[in-house]
């Protein structure tokens, strides 16, 4: 067995116990094999359990030549009793769009960090980036030399940068996909370079890109500029298969839910009754959906693969601002662009693009996401910096979020109407 | 209005370095103030510039990245060792 020294670690031990497969046990066994740093980060662990606090320091100059991100400098502050894990920087990769790979690939990145780190990995980092934890100061260059001149791959986004842009599967495995998510995600991540590896803005900023309603990127919950698929005219809908569905013929959710015996399916119950805009009946035995009120919610669609299917005059929603805070709460975003065809070379959306990173560079605080920004300076402000017309769907419900007000400019006589002469009419 | 890049570059050069004699670090927003004339964008291509030509260094903490003048102010680096 290699020459390596395990501490004597009963909290983090205790941590095996449970009936779910533990980091604990991974990090060993790993440790065991050779890895001195996996066994000194389990002795700090132990430490820090004791103590209550952690024992890690983030942050310095350490980086790749030219670049402001992509390597999360981090030290022990307590590097005698754990030489191994001095210095314990994480490196950011940028991830394949859908993070699709080959064997060939992760066996590669594996010998390469066993080589140059720690062996552990994180895949993947909550922004999508794979993660390599725990390297030397002096590794850094020849990591990333080896990363972009042997795996053809880059750095991903950390700091006041954009962050590494993400996408669900989308047309590569997924028939619900209305825009080409793995092309606009390696493009905007091609285009905006700069931004990627350079610190631009008072924080930072990401995008990402689902496909469909469904939002499997979590785009909406997670981004500053999340953009998702949809379709602007009506639900394909195949007749005979929607009457293979009542007869029990297909099964329900391509199946998903077949583990347990629901019953005869019952289009009205789980359908048309479910529908969130009520726009949905059975006449004469036909389905009949009034496009126009429905809200892409794809409940009807995820139910009956197919028998229904998105429209084909397909494009995306763009919205803005979600940010899942530690301190505040989380924020969702908020539609800005109901329909825009994402088509390359996609000038119209980066036109946009372009519009919002100027004014969140110029008014933004250190710090301050977009979401914040848009909350503090309101969304008016921001549609008129975006150019974008308000429009009845930004607004949740009539009074309750007046995010959208009249300017004085907008309203005959400004407010210097005679509020005596409008009393003496209208009681108060 | 576009600022000469040469004289954008000299001016935060300046502004940085008179500013790192008390507080070595700084965010972008705080080169801003080098030249109110300039946009935001050209301050941070400028800036990243002299980061190329060392002029300038990066200071990362994960979560943002701050610029600072080579030979102010601790490193992290330093402070840690
Ligand atoms: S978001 Fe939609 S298109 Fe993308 S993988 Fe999920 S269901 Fe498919
Ligand atoms: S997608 Fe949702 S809102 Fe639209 S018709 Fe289907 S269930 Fe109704």
């Amino acid at each position: 067995m290699a020459d390596v020294k395990k501490h004597d670690t009963p909290m983090v031990d205790d941590l095996k116990k449970g009936p779910w497969p533990s980091f604990a046990d991974d990090i060993e066994e790993k440790g065991l094999s050779g890895k001195q740093e996996c066994l000194d980060l389990l002795g700090q662990l132990e430490l820090s359990f004791k103590h209550k606090e952690t024992h890690w320091k983030h942050g310095g100059i350490v980086g790749v030549f030219g670049y402001g991100g992509g390597v999360i400098g981090r030290y022990s502050d307590v590097p005698d009793m754990f030489p191994s894990i001095a210095h314990f920087h994480t490196i950011r990769v940028n991830q394949p769009a859908s993070k699709f790979y080959n064997s060939k690939f992760l066996r590669k990145l594996c010998d390469l960090w066993d080589h140059r780190g720690s062996g552990m990995t994180n895949f993947h980092g909550s922004t999508g980036d794979m993660v390599l934890l725990g390297t030397k100061t002096e590794e850094l260059e020849p990591v990333f030399y080896d990363l972009t001149h042997q795996m053809g791959c880059d750095l991903g986004g950390s700091g006041s940068n954009l962050r590494t842009p993400s996408c669900c599967v989308g047309k590569a495995r997924c028939e619900y996909a209305c825009i080409d998510t793995q092309e606009i995600c390696y493009d905007l991540t091609q285009t905006f370079q700069d931004e990627l590896h350079r610190p631009a803005f008072p924080y930072k900023f990401k995008f990402k890109v689902s496909g469909c309603p469904n939002d499997c990127v979590a785009a909406i919950a997670r981004s500053c500029c999340s953009i998702i698929g949809t379709w602007r005219d009506d639900i394909r809908i195949d007749q005979d298969a929607v009457k293979a569905y009542m007869a029990g013929e297909l099964k329900p959710n391509a199946g998903a839910h077949s583990d347990k015996d629901w019953g005869a399916f019952d289009i009205q119950k789980e359908v048309i009754d479910l529908c969130p805009s009520q726009c949905m009946k059975m006449e004469d035995g036909e389905l009949k959906i009034n496009n126009r009120e429905c809200v892409r919610c794809m409940h009807c669609i995820n139910t009956m693969p197919e028998a229904l299917r998105p429209g084909t005059d397909t494009g995306a929603t763009i919205l803005c601002g979600a940010k899942a805070p530690i301190l505040e709460g989380a924020q969702m975003s908020t539609l800005v662009i109901p329909f825009i065809k994402m088509e390359p070379p996609y000038d119209e959306f980066k036109d946009f693009v372009d519009k919002v990173w100027e004014w969140w560079m110029e008014e933004g605080k250190n710090r301050e996401r977009l979401g914040e920004l848009i909350q503090r300076k309101s969304l008016q402000e921001f549609l008129r910096i975006a150019e974008l017309k308000p429009i009845p769907q930004m607004v949740k419900e009539p009074r309750s979020n007046p995010y959208v007000f009249w300017g004085e400019d907008e309203v005959e006589g400004g407010w210097k109407r005679d509020v005596k002469a409008f009393r003496a009419r209208h009681a108060a | 209005m576009a600022v000469n890049k040469e004289e954008l570059k000299q001016k935060i050069l300046e502004f940085a370095t008179k500013k790192a004699a008390h507080k070595s670090k700084m965010y972008i927003k705080d080169l801003y103030k080098a030249d109110p004339n300039a946009k935001p964008r050209e301050v941070k291509n400028a800036a990243n510039e002299l980061v190329r030509e060392g002029k300038l260094e990066f200071f990362s903490s994960g979560s943002t990245v701050m610029y600072g003048v080579p030979g102010f102010g601790k490193t992290t680096e330093e402070a840690f060792e």
